[in-house]
């Protein structure tokens, strides 16, 4: 058997699923050790997952197809984890902290697991039909899934602000290997502005789309509405830091909140609400 | 006194529009309001709701408009709240801004520099030459910030100071202004423009749109010029999936030729800046059938789904078309009715092409032929006018560019001031602040603090 996208793509799951459990020992036993080898695990699966995605654009073009990787269910759920991924390792490498990777790398793997082995998802190349004929599908796809992995990561830093408690330095052995609360804080702030920013953009090339296909560049579409309730949530989680006593704790719930408001958009609307991103679903 | 009261309503008033704690509060009634318009079923028959939902949640359906949720009173109120709050958040916080925008840092006192978030202070006891290692510092600090600008301050010591990234307090500004400008272009847009169908077969041409609203009454657009199809094709991929839909139009201004166009469902054709989109389609059959009386006498009639009541005068007779199906064991076949001209005495029957059938009315028995079936194709577009589009974009681009200064550019300062005091003491200050990313620009302070420190060290 030659090695087509899909076994490369099903590989990167395991190989993530490792990175995450190498990652949860480092946060156990901090050992510098660990921590590396989770971060050259973690490093491998992007490359291969990257080989992937590129192999499945060449495959397209050899079926006659010839789109982007970025156009169904299944194109979506890889790129994301890949984004997710990416967003992590930049923000390890300038933070130098590991532990965060055992909250972000089980985003990417739990993505590429529900991409690879879910009935509902068909991993076969597709091609385009007529709508998705745009070149506002790349910057739109590309735009949108920065800002949901920006907020899957948040989301993790949400969470480890919220186990890290109030103590500057509790005596407890797993607690203090968390970054501060200050850092945290000051990280959540980043990438929810970060995330935001991508939001922002792939909702107006959404848009900007929507007009060129069908002359409507809002139609309140479940899809754009739930984007447009993501966005408030995270307008909130912006705001709510000029607010006295709203800092941190509430941030972080927000910033769960949000990306359940994420996840909804995505899926929720797929397959729970009819609309125009019906082609999204399969 | 009336004076005060107005003022302090007003104040009251300002208070509460410009407040954060607002902007949340819409913010959060805004997403849970807007969920309502994605579960239920938006944009149907008052009929329909009844039905579904019964009499009580109808009632609460019908009196908050909740079949057309985000153009509901209600939801605009909360729009037109959120603009105002912006409006005067804007106008309140200007002043503010203007000030620190305008502060320069190096009017700062000492004791001012000494009470920003980041600072290092030292007292170096420098046994020669204090000119030396001031001037060392002073390099190190330089090469450091980049450019920098110095004063002497009135106890004789040299303050110098440098920032970047002083415009960062516009960038929230540019994305609150976008929102307004947004809102703005699709009002006028809404106004001043109009969404409609139109729906053409090949060879057919229109000066009108068709716009239907959501209780079903039509309305007639005029184009002020003509739009004529061409042609129609639709292709398929081998799975079955379309492939493409194609629209050749042809725009005829004044009874002349000025456009013509192939539009396909990313790329549609704007004249005089109505613009039509490729939307739909739909196959319409065309029949040719003779009808033979008993008394000899013939008859020609043309049907189409849209033209689909053939009459014949002279013997009261009328048929219409039910269904068409292109392939029946190989020929057309299509199911017409027939009676006679008021409607009563209606029959229906298949006619398949190359096989004749035979009608009895009162009398007179009618021999009845499919002799031509063709089908063609009907494009449907969609018409737009939106004179709007172009603000919205407009502050789209600005909101982008509202959100990269705020993501990317901080205001970051530094202080350094160096005096010699009277027992020959070296008082070095290092001080800075920053309104962003204040993790990595305490590590950079951190990195100067060290190499300031360095230096001396070298000293001591």
């Amino acid at each position: 058997m030659s090695i087509n996208s899909s076994y490369l793509l099903s590989l990167t799951t395991f190989i993530y699923l490792g990175a995450a459990a190498v990652y949860l020992l480092y946060w156990i036993f901090r050992l510098d050790r660990i921590g590396v080898l989770g971060t050259v695990i973690t490093a491998v699966g992007f490359v291969m997952q990257t080989i992937g995605i590129g192999l499945r654009w060449i495959e397209s073009y050899k079926l006659g197809y010839g789109h982007a990787p970025l156009s169904n269910l299944y194109e979506s759920l890889v790129f994301f984890s890949w984004v997710t991924i990416l967003v992590y390792l930049v923000i390890e490498f300038k933070i130098k902290n590991r532990v965060i990777g055992a909250f972000a790398t089980p985003f990417a793997c739990l993505a590429m697991a529900y991409a690879s082995f879910s009935p509902n998802v068909q991993d076969s190349i597709q091609p385009l039909i007529p709508a998705l004929q745009s070149n506002w599908l790349i910057a739109h796809v590309i735009t949108c899934f920065l800002g949901y992995a920006s907020f899957a990561v948040a989301c993790g830093l949400g969470i480890m602000y919220l186990i890290r408690g109030d103590k500057v330095s509790g005596g407890n052995y797993l607690l203090d290997a968390l970054p501060s609360r200050k850092v945290l804080d000051e990280l959540m702030h980043q990438t929810i502005i970060f995330g935001f920013l991508w939001l922002t953009v792939g909702i107006i090339t959404g848009a900007v789309w929507a007009n060129q296909a069908w002359g409507t560049y809002w139609s309140w579409d479940p899809k754009e509405t739930w984007s447009l309730i993501t966005w408030f949530v995270y307008a909130t989680a912006l705001h709510a830091r000029f607010v006295r006593g709203w800092a941190g704790k509430k941030i972080a719930y927000l910033s769960i909140i949000g990306f359940i408001s994420v996840i909804f958009t995505y899926f929720g609307v797929n397959f729970l609400l009819s609309g125009l991103h019906s082609y999204g679903s399969s | 006194m009336k004076q005060t009261a107005n003022n302090s309503l007003l104040n009251v008033v300002v208070r509460f529009f410009s407040s954060v704690k607002l902007a949340i509060f819409l913010f959060i009634i805004l997403a849970i309001t807007s969920i309502i318009g994605t579960v239920l079923p938006q944009g149907e028959s008052l009929q329909f709701y009844l039905e579904n939902f019964g009499p009580f949640w109808f009632k609460i359906i019908r009196t908050l408009h909740l079949y057309d949720t985000y153009h509901a009173w209600w939801y605009l109120t909360l729009l037109g709240l959120f603009s105002i709050n912006l409006i005067v958040c804007t106008i309140k916080r200007l002043p503010y801004t203007l000030r620190i925008f305008k502060k320069d840092g190096l009017e700062l006192s000492p004791d001012e520099i000494l009470r920003r978030p980041f600072k290092s202070h030292w007292l170096v006891d420098v046994k020669n030459n204090p000119d030396e290692i001031k001037e060392e510092i002073k390099r190190v600090f330089t090469q450091f910030v980049g450019k920098v600008r110095h004063r002497r301050d009135s106890e004789g010591g040299e303050i110098y100071f440098a920032e970047k990234g002083k415009w960062n307090y516009w960038g929230v500004y540019l994305i609150h202004i976008s929102i307004l400008i947004i809102f703005a272009g699709a009002l006028y847009g809404s106004f001043t423009g109009f969404k409609g169908r139109v729906m053409l077969l090949e060879g057919e041409s229109t000066d009108h749109a068709i716009n239907m609203d959501s209780h079903g009454n039509v309305k007639k657009i005029p184009l002020g010029f003509k739009v004529r199809c061409d042609k129609f094709v639709v292709d398929f991929y081998p799975n079955g999936a379309p492939k493409l839909f194609k629209s050749d139009l042809t725009i005829i201004d004044s009874g002349k030729e000025v456009l013509k166009k192939s539009i396909l469902v990313n790329d549609p054709l704007t004249y005089k800046g109505i613009t039509f989109y490729q939307s739909s389609y739909q196959s319409v059959p065309d029949l040719k059938i003779k009808i033979v009386s008993s008394d000899g006498q013939q008859k020609l009639l043309n049907l189409s789904a849209f033209n689909d009541r053939g009459v014949w005068k002279e013997k009261k007779l009328l048929i219409g078309m039910i269904k068409y199906l292109p392939n029946v064991h190989g020929a057309p076949a299509a199911r017409i009715f027939i009676g006679d001209i008021s409607g009563n005495n209606g029959h229906a029957l298949w006619l398949l092409m190359g096989h004749e059938r035979e009608y009895t009315m009162g009398d007179t028995t009618y021999r009845l032929s499919l002799l031509d079936a063709k089908e063609r194709f009907m494009t449907g577009l969609q018409v737009k006018k939106d004179p709007g589009v172009l603000i919205v974009w407009l502050g789209c681009t600005i909101m982008v560019i509202g959100f990269a200064i705020v993501f990317w550019v901080g205001h970051n300062r530094f202080w350094l001031r160096i005096l010699t005091r009277k027992d020959n003491k070296i008082d070095i200050i290092l001080a800075g602040q920053t309104n962003k990313n204040k993790a990595s620009f305490e590590k950079e302070f951190e990195k100067l603090k060290s190499e300031i420190e360095k230096r001396i060290g070298e000293v001591k």
